[in-house]
């Protein structure tokens, strides 16, 4: 096991004393640290956000990218070195607005990194508009008479979509969290954790308290069965123990860099490039 | 220039492009000089299209003006082509041979220029196989008897090219040496060149930009599907297994920018391509692949805009679009082939430039150049400059380092010790973001003026500009991209009637070379493009504070070379050349 010191950034988080965002970052070094995996062959791709500031504050190699695009980059360094953990680390701004396309293919295709996504139900960093998971009826800074959309639910998208491990995990929650993300890591092929992850600042109903009320762990499901997850996935509500926590879906299917003709043959970062020569230009005789 | 036009025309449907590729593959083999020109339309059948292969036994620049040989396929095609109104976009009427069908096509005026070499194409290719297509081979057949071309060569390439579908081999050398032989017996040689046996390539423009991206030593190409950048697409999707190349079909343009720059960050020479459409939805990545300093080449084959514009038609209209991509200032190298040759070379350039200034690299072309034909040399020599690499474990590594030329180390995920954070806020050498936490004016300050510095380096490390016949040049054109092989002809052309004019070629755009300024003073400057409103033009009076005359064609063709000798000899004389 590596020492958790490891990865610890040089950069002190600037998320507000209270964010959903400290735990996060916690277990996702404890996943690494107990899986072992060395600062310079972990990656973290981000977004833009207050979540995807994470690479500043953790010791790995960091790409702070665009809104929305934190998927398309993951891929790319997957693609190009499959000995490293990549890690898409963003919110649900992100990555369920402008991200959703890159979210759904990446999941449908299986490839294979982790997505994390910072689910606050809130855009946090441009100080409180509705984002994609606020519930209907909530006012926000943009919706001063109620936000009239239903929200997006994640984990139905990822799983329709085809992500083989599907999972929702608690901030604050850092030991069960961490655990969750090691699977996730662990597993080969596409997997999704949305973090359910309280904004103590513009979301003031999604608070700790009232995850610590809702949610509870599941056990004993049935991870192979996709309607079970399915049925997990969809509950929601106030009420004490209404919202699952844990690992709904993991199965096994053929991940994108074994399927593809040159992925599965060759890791492109230790191979040499094709040396062209005169004989490859006969074809143009 | 001892040259043969020749052109098929007519439907989509019809195998005018593959007819016209087995017809410049002949001559090609033959030893001529090639090149081709493609009119086509964005259907699958009906409409009018048309092939043109130019042949010579001197190196080919353009398409050519004149028409010796037409392979008229349809009735419309014969009357088009032959039409003293022909409305081509500046190709040429027929003056000389017309090959045709006349027991199908009947109904046509004639004019006294034309020879109406009549054959029964379809009776004979009728008599070898029911496929529709077959006539195309009776007519080739035919062109190599006008051409007094030696018939095993034809059946040579016809060979190679029905290698997978035997049974239609014999079908075709059939139908191909009978329209051989009807035209030697009934119609007189038309042409004859004496070529010598040469080994030539024929390579089009998309298909040198993906073997130079392999000579390059890429890895990578991500991008979504859209014409004319598809060619590269086409040339990876066939060549993968073989070049250990991965191919990415991405869900848009976006997902394909960026992940093209996660691989390039990854350490492995990776490339993204589109037309301007699919490019306007990658300009956000662009300033990124800047901002984080992770080397990307972008390869940007423009067609007519805007919006859809003329998906099949050729312009060089996105330059504002390529100089202007991305929020703020940021450094990035645009390059400009101008023929095949160029294409296959420059791409292997942007990826060496990428790397060593770490920054974005576009390689522009349109669909003239990436879909015709030249008969070509490539040279193979390349070494790649991975530009500057951190040593592990360096405990003075800063990812962005302040230096006097701009360029820092770079260290790739998987180096120990290396560690940081790429990022596309703005941030000190350390990567540290300096806009939330630190907020610095003068950090802010520090980085833009040491990404920036890339330029000044770039600048002075820039090989001399090209130019074509300016030592006595009185009048000057300026041209970039694919019109250099047309201007070139109309220089020549202009010269021979002791009017002097040269040109200056700008293949590498943006940043431009200072050395230009000394070419320009005390000339008449014509500016040259197939735009609009001269976004080149405005480049040149922007940087050198000239006056200039713009020539500008935006109908969806190249230049003709015929059609621009006469539009310049009209601003330099002030008299056409011929009677419009």
């Amino acid at each position: 096991m590596i020492a958790m010191d490891e990865y610890k950034g040089k950069v002190s988080p600037d998320w507000c004393p209270g964010c959903g965002n400290y735990s996060q970052l916690r277990a996702i070094s404890m996943a690494l640290s107990e899986l072992n995996i060395k600062p310079e062959d972990a990656v973290i791709s981000s977004g833009i956000g207050c979540s995807s500031n994470m690479p500043e504050y953790i010791n790995v190699y960091g790409f702070h990218g665009l809104h929305g695009r934190l998927v398309p980059v993951a891929e790319g360094i997957k693609w190009a070195n499959k000995n490293l953990t990549v890690i898409g680390y963003g919110g649900d701004g992100d990555g369920f607005f402008e991200g959703t396309q890159h979210f759904y293919h990446a999941a449908k295709r299986n490839v294979d990194i982790t997505y994390i996504v910072s689910d606050n139900q809130v855009f946090g960093l441009t100080t409180g508009q509705a984002s994609p998971t606020t519930p209907i009826g909530r006012i926000t800074k943009d919706t001063p008479d109620g936000n009239i959309e239903p929200p997006f639910n994640p984990l139905h998208y990822a799983l329709t979509a085809g992500a083989t491990f599907v999972a929702r995990g608690l901030s604050g929650n850092i030991k069960s969290l961490a655990n969750i993300i090691k699977a996730g890591i662990q597993h080969k092929g596409f997997s999704f954790i949305d973090v359910l992850s309280p904004c103590v600042t513009y979301n003031k109903i999604n608070s700790y308290d009232f995850f610590r009320k809702t949610t509870y762990e599941v056990k004993d499901n049935n991870t192979k069965d996709f309607y079970e997850a399915f049925k997990l996935s969809s509950m929601w509500g106030d009420a004490p123990q209404s919202i699952p926590t844990g690992i709904f879906y993991d199965v096994q299917s053929p991940i994108y860099e074994d399927a593809d003709v040159v992925l599965s043959k060759y890791n492109l970062k230790d191979t040499k490039p094709y040396q062209l020569t005169e004989s490859d230009l006969e074809e143009f005789y | 220039m001892n040259d043969i036009i020749i052109r098929i025309g007519g439907s989509a449907g019809d195998g005018v492009q593959s007819s016209g590729l087995s017809l410049a593959k002949t001559l090609s083999r033959s030893g001529y000089y090639i090149t081709t020109y493609n009119y086509y339309q964005s259907l699958i059948r009906g409409g009018q299209s048309w092939y043109q292969v130019r042949a010579s036994d001197e190196v080919v620049k353009n398409q050519g003006s004149g028409l010796d040989i037409l392979i008229a396929l349809t009735e419309d095609a014969l009357k088009r082509h032959t039409s003293k109104n022909i409305n081509e976009g500046g190709a040429s009427r027929l003056n000389g041979i017309a090959i045709f069908d006349d027991s199908m096509i009947t109904n046509y005026e004639k004019y006294d220029d034309v020879k109406y070499y009549g054959i029964p194409l379809r009776d004979i290719a009728l008599k070898y196989n029911s496929n529709p297509l077959l006539k195309n081979t009776v007519a080739l057949g035919a062109v190599m008897a006008s051409l007094d071309m030696d018939f095993s060569i034809y059946e040579q390439v016809i060979k190679e090219i029905f290698s997978h579908k035997g049974k239609l081999i014999d079908a075709n050398i059939g139908a191909a040496k009978e329209g051989y032989e009807y035209y030697k017996n009934n119609y007189k040689i038309y042409k004859s060149i004496k070529v010598e046996k040469r080994k030539l390539f024929m390579i089009g423009g998309g298909e040198a930009v993906g073997l130079g991206a392999i000579n390059a030593g890429m890895q990578m190409y991500f991008a979504y599907p859209m014409t004319p950048a598809s060619s590269v697409l086409q040339f990876f999707a066939e060549h993968s297994k073989k070049f250990h190349v991965f191919l990415k079909i991405t869900e848009d343009e976006i997902s394909a920018i960026n992940g093209a720059i996660g691989a390039n960050y990854a350490g492995v020479r990776a490339m993204t391509g589109s037309s301007g459409g699919g490019f306007a939805l990658m300009t956000e990545a662009v300033g990124m692949s800047s901002m984080t300093e992770v080397p990307l080449v972008i390869y940007e084959a423009q067609r007519p805009g805007p919006s859809t514009g003329l998906p099949t038609k050729t312009e060089q209209g996105d330059l504002n679009q390529i100089l202007g991509a991305g929020q703020g200032d940021f450094p990035k190298i645009v390059l400009a082939p101008g023929n095949v040759t160029e294409a296959f070379n420059m791409t292997k350039e942007a990826f060496n430039l990428a790397e060593k200034y770490q920054l974005p690299v576009f390689v522009v072309s349109d669909l003239y150049l990436a879909e015709h034909i030249e008969t070509v040399d490539f040279d193979l020599k390349y070494e790649m400059d991975h530009g500057l690499r951190a040593q592990e474990n360096d405990p003075n590594f800063k990812r962005y380092e302040y230096t006097e030329n701009g360029i820092s180390k770079r260290s790739v995920p998987g180096q120990k010790g290396l560690m940081h954070n790429a990022d596309s806020d703005e941030h000190n050498e350390l990567g540290e973001v300096v806009s939330d936490v630190i907020t610095d004016p003068e950090l802010r300050r520090l980085s833009m003026e040491k990404r920036m510095r890339k330029l000044d380096t770039y600048i002075k490390n820039l090989p001399p500009t090209k130019t074509y016949k300016m030592e006595d040049a009185e009048y000057v054109v300026i041209q970039w991209g694919s019109t250099k092989g047309v201007i070139e002809e109309s220089i020549d052309s202009l010269r021979s009637e002791g009017i002097k004019v040269g040109a200056i070629e700008i293949d590498h755009i943006y940043p431009m070379n200072h050395d230009i300024e000394k070419y320009l003073k005390n000339k008449k400057i014509i500016v040259i493009e197939n735009n609009f409103s001269g976004q080149l033009n405005k480049l040149i009076k922007q940087e050198f504070l000239v006056d200039t005359k713009f020539i500008g064609k935006y109908d969806g063709e190249a230049f003709f070379p015929e059609q621009l000798e006469n539009i310049l000899k009209n601003i330099i004389v002030g008299k056409p050349i011929l009677e419009e």
